[in-house]
């Protein structure tokens, strides 16, 4: 008996997430229009989910070291205006413009973020709730609270087009998803993280510099925010300075219904992914039964409380 | 006279392992009663049965004409005895006044229906209660700004409003100066006049003979005696009475250890601390050697190790391992060049609860094959699992596969997964900090099996210990550390528990 709980253990920590997924695509296979089952609403339901992915993929490395990073819904407002600004009232080349001002701007953001946690020892929840506000805020200011239009047609194909029928949003999901998990499972860096997230004194005394990890990992997760901000700004047509309010706490849902432990040590990467699908998924069947947008968070909410939930009790057994 | 508290025969057992048997205690009032033993002879559990933390597995406290077979911490409270530990409970952020009424502040009836706090009744009884226990500042001073003296007088003024009867102190003079202790002694005589019975727990021999009325030795959980103060006439004669137990085995080398400048594996010199936990020590670890460091809890021995090995509150000095120079920087830098600490804390700075024992065990040789300071290297799933299992071979771990949790091991097992940690690490010294608490006899003869065996490998072997027969046993050499300085260093030959006790209160 003990041993057949233990084996679901390990299962469940493997597939459990996947298990949700199924399930869940399931029920609404059932539920909702005909349409559903098809095939392009399948790509559909990836393509939209994207985002979401790619956030979910920086906030990710923030959780594992029992971190968390709260600013990356404005990285992501900040990084986009300022990609669109570099073309749009500097002519600067599309593909600078992406290197600059997402890459470089999204690496800035984070290693923002991590320097403050180190110099001042304050949690990051605390931290980055200021530079939530901060870039928020800096990025009304640069913009003057106005979106900036008329970016060139090739930055828009780039990172909002169609590459052969897939979204470019899904591509750049991919390579940055492909990245990340071969950071955390093929590096040291990587591994590092996870003892880190497992025992923080340990680590130190086994001889893991801490900040340095710390710093490395809030920079990572402003990359990710500087991408979106890009794919974003692509896929809009526009840079919005109010766009990804509130995209935090989607990409921190996420990484938790993808099983990682809010405590840390503990997740992986394409659990990760696949939880940003289950809210691809719950928006994507909800509208197809034609349900109201606040009820959707209603179920997001619900879905996250019961994934966590179930995720202890399982752990405890 | 009859007692104020009168334990009978009381045995405590945790999960088989025997703390205490049949021990009995009295305290009478208007008595100052010594409570004395080295670390682990059962003081604290004696006292926490007392103040109901603890149900004892045997045994009888009469307790105020009743005879109670255990006490909560409301009972114990309600019976009148207070306890102040060595970490004091007072609250920073509220006032003198405001602690010593906490949970309890008396109530006046507003407009005679609603209940509300007295201040005016609180505030009086505080004053007063403040003068009685010598405390100058005013009552509304916040206790964050009192020194610890200050703090511990807050504590015993606490019990005074409880009105309480006896009076446990845990080493209350252990961070107080001389002036200091001067004034807490007064205030003690004047409780005991007031007929207050106090335990006083204290590892300082100077200041028994002038405190207590009687004195209770406690060793590996047995009563050695109770006897008069009047009756003893020297320190020795305590101390002859907290030692003195059977000898265990002994873990020496085979070889003697050549005391030669080219057998010195490593060498630390006037190493000191900014905090002033350390100050100014030096001293070499020889090939072959067992060192063991001894002092009381707070002597600085983990301080010491801590500052040459992970640089906290680093000040100055210089180590060597090998011959070759260590720069002092980060527990990285010391563990690239060879030099490894097993914390004491295995559950908070030992293990991984995450991970499994591969993982575990191959953690820091990974870190070490990488570059950039541990940041970029590749994971080769092949050498982990090969090295785990040479570690696992030779540590002699038990249990069901590598890949189970190293939480579900036994203390030992997991304290054999982190030595053999180090090792994969190639560490070239290992300072082991208490090694074997909290792990059965068994294991703990195997842990001194694995040290002597590490140093016959001529890798340099540090052990902090409290436990006496432990360090008599396995160190060549023992060094003695009290208040951050450097004792002395003893030899095995000349070495008994008798000398250790008077060197580290020299």
């Amino acid at each position: 008996m003990k041993e057949n709980v233990k084996v679901f253990k390990t299962y469940w920590e493997k597939f459990g997430t996947l298990a949700i997924f199924v399930v869940m695509w399931c029920i609404f296979a059932v539920v909702a229009p005909p349409t559903f089952r098809s095939g392009s609403n399948f790509i559909q339901i990836i393509t939209q989910s994207a985002t979401i992915m790619l956030l979910a993929c920086g906030e990710f490395f923030a959780i594992l070291i029992a971190g968390i990073d709260l600013s990356i819904g404005s990285i992501v407002a900040f990084t986009g205006m300022i990609t669109a600004k570099l073309m749009v009232e500097f002519g600067v080349n599309p593909f600078l413009a992406f290197l600059l001002g997402a890459v470089l701007g999204g690496l800035l953001c984070g290693f923002i973020n991590g320097t403050l946690i180190n110099l001042t020892g304050v949690h990051p929840f605390i931290i980055t709730l200021g530079t939530q506000s901060v870039f928020r805020a800096l990025t009304l200011i640069i913009s003057n609270a106005q979106a900036t239009f008329g970016m060139p047609k090739v930055f828009l194909q780039t990172f909002g087009g169609l590459l052969h029928g897939v979204s470019m949003a899904i591509v750049i999901a991919m390579i940055v998803a492909v990245s990340c998990w071969f950071v955390t499972t093929k590096l040291t860096f990587g591994r590092n993280l996870y003892v880190l997230g497992g025992n923080r004194d340990a680590a130190w005394f086994s001889g893991i510099h801490v900040k340095k990890h710390v710093l490395a990992v809030h920079t990572i997760s402003g990359l990710c925010a500087g991408i979106c901000g890009a794919v974003m700004a692509a896929r809009l047509g526009a840079a919005e300075p109010n766009t990804s309010i509130g995209a935090e706490t989607e990409a921190i849902a996420a990484a938790i219904i993808g099983g990682t432990s809010f405590f840390g040590g503990k997740g992986k990467i394409p659990n990760v992914i696949v939880g940003a699908l289950i809210l691809g998924l719950i928006s994507n069947g909800l509208n197809m039964c034609s349900v109201p947008t606040f009820y959707q968070n209603l179920a997001t909410g619900l879905l996250l409380i019961a994934a966590v939930s179930l995720d202890q009790a399982i752990a405890r057994k | 006279m009859e007692a104020l508290v009168e334990m009978k025969n009381i045995r405590k057992e945790f999960s088989g392992v025997v703390a205490l048997d049949s021990v009995s205690f009295d305290v009478r009032p208007g008595e100052v009663h010594l409570l004395l033993g080295e670390n682990g002879a059962g003081k604290s559990t004696l006292m926490k049965i007392l103040s109901g933390i603890y149900t004892p597995t045997k045994g009888t406290i009469l307790l105020g004409g009743n005879e109670f077979s255990e006490l909560s911490p409301k009972k114990s409270k309600e019976m009148g005895i207070s306890i102040i530990y060595q970490e004091l409970s007072v609250v920073n952020d509220l006032s003198i006044a405001e602690n010593l009424f906490v949970g309890k502040l008396p109530t006046k009836k507003w407009l005679s229906a609603i209940p509300v706090v007295d201040k005016a009744a609180y505030m009086k009884k505080a004053e007063e209660t403040a003068k009685r226990v010598g405390l100058t500042k005013p009552v509304t001073t916040n206790v964050g700004q009192l020194s610890i003296s200050e703090k511990q007088l807050v504590e015993i003024a606490k019990a005074l409003v409880e009105n309480s009867k006896l009076l446990v102190m845990d080493e209350p003079t252990s961070s107080l100066t001389e002036e200091e202790t001067k004034n807490l002694f007064k205030i003690i005589n004047e409780l005991r006049s007031s007929g207050i019975g106090i335990v006083y727990i204290s590892h300082k021999m100077k200041e028994l003979k002038e405190i207590g009325d009687r004195v209770t030795v406690l060793k590996d959980g047995k009563t050695v005696g109770t006897k008069d103060m009047a009756d003893i006439h020297s320190e020795e004669e305590i101390i002859s009475m907290m030692v003195g137990r059977e000898l265990q085995k002994t873990f020496f080398g085979e070889k003697d250890v050549e005391y030669t400048p080219e057998n010195i594996v490593f060498k630390a010199e006037h190493i000191s601390r900014k905090d002033g936990k350390t100050k100014d020590i030096s001293f070499e670890l020889y090939k072959g050697e067992v060192l063991g460091v001894a002092g009381l809890v707070g002597a600085g021995r983990t301080e010491l190790m801590n500052a040459f090995f992970a640089g906290e509150s680093y000040e100055k000095g210089d180590i060597w391992l090998n011959g070759k120079k260590v720069p002092v920087g980060t527990p990285y830098t010391s563990i690239k060049n060879g030099i490894a600490m097993i914390t004491e804390n295995r559950r908070e700075t030992g293990i991984f609860p995450n991970f499994g024992i591969k993982e575990n065990l191959v953690l820091v040789n990974r870190l070490l094959k990488s570059k950039w300071g541990g940041f970029y290297g590749a994971i080769h799933p092949k050498w982990d699992q090969e090295l785990a299992e040479k570690e696992r071979e030779e540590m002699q771990v038990k249990c069901s596969s590598l890949a189970q949790m190293i939480t579900e091991l036994s203390g030992g097992n997991q304290q054999k997964v982190i030595v053999g940690k180090w090792m994969a690490a190639n560490a070239e010294m290992i300072i082991f900090d208490e090694p074997t608490k909290g792990i059965d006899i068994g294991t703990k003869t195997e842990m001194y099996r694995i040290m002597r065996e590490l140093a016959q490998k001529g890798i340099g072997v540090i052990m902090i210990s409290s436990e006496m027969p432990e360090l008599l046993g396995i160190c060549d050499r023992i060094m003695v550390l009290n208040d951050g300085r450097l004792k002395g260093i003893l030899n095995k030959d000349e070495v008994t528990e008798e000398k250790i006790l008077q060197t580290a209160t020299m």
